[in-house]
């Protein structure tokens, strides 16, 4: 999954520490899901959308290959 | 269901996973427990020669090692729960095999230094297998945190 969260922190001018703060993780949290080496929580991801005021699709995408999966499910239902 | 009430079901779903943990205060009480253990064995193995202390100072290590296991980061969140449960996962599956193949391997090298064939030597006890299932997640559990920095 990708995520344009630096580009989300940077328009509120937060720091990692500073949005870690105010959504209650770790700075750690918050780096790991920049290097998409963590996927967040629904929870999570509601309470980033609800701080940058912007639905989770804005923010968060599938990959290329997780959509191309979705297609070919698809296409196994029709 | 709601925005809201989803929300609440699932952070109710994540907190349930803290319930068995202890403040972060008990992984200092756990690794003086280590600490003291380790020094008692020593102390023990080139002086006194008793064995309740050795037994004792044994089971220290372990009780130290949960305590460690089980003490809460000062930070709790959902990346450190993630990472605790690939530990506990990580540590089952290397205590399984290493408690499979130490004594095969074990035996087969003293076998081959001794050079008599058939003989086995000490089996992995209880005390063995838990010292494994619990540095193992324990170090594992720092080796990812540190990774993901």
């Amino acid at each position: 999954m990708k995520n344009r969260l630096k580009i989300e922190r940077a328009i509120l001018n937060l720091t990692q520490d500073e949005l870690a703060k105010k959504i209650g993780v770790s700075r750690q949290t918050i780096s790991s899901i920049e290097k998409n080496r963590y996927v967040p929580s629904t929870v999570l991801a509601l309470k980033l959308s609800l701080l940058f005021e912007k639905p989770i699709n804005d923010f968060f995408e599938l990959e290329d290959s997780e959509i191309s999966i979705l297609h070919k499910l698809d296409k196994k239902t029709d | 269901m709601d925005l809201k009430s989803f929300m609440e079901y699932e952070r109710k779903s994540l907190e349930k996973m803290k319930k068995y943990q202890l403040p972060n205060w008990f992984k200092k009480i756990g690794i003086g427990i280590i600490l003291i253990s380790i020094v008692a064995f020593f102390v023990n193995k080139f002086s006194i020669e008793d064995i309740d202390i050795k037994l004792i100072s044994k089971y220290g290590i372990l009780v130290g090692l949960l305590l460690i296991s089980i003490s809460k980061e000062k930070i709790e969140d959902e990346l450190i729960t993630s990472l605790r449960m690939q530990s506990y996962t990580f540590s089952f599956i290397a205590g399984v095999i290493i408690t499979l193949l130490t004594n095969p391997i074990f035996n087969f090298i003293a076998n081959f230094i001794s050079q008599r064939q058939g003989e086995n030597f000490q089996e992995v006890g209880d005390w063995e297998i838990l010292w494994i299932l619990l540095s193992v997640q324990v170090f594992y559990f720092e080796f990812l945190k540190r990774m993901n920095k």
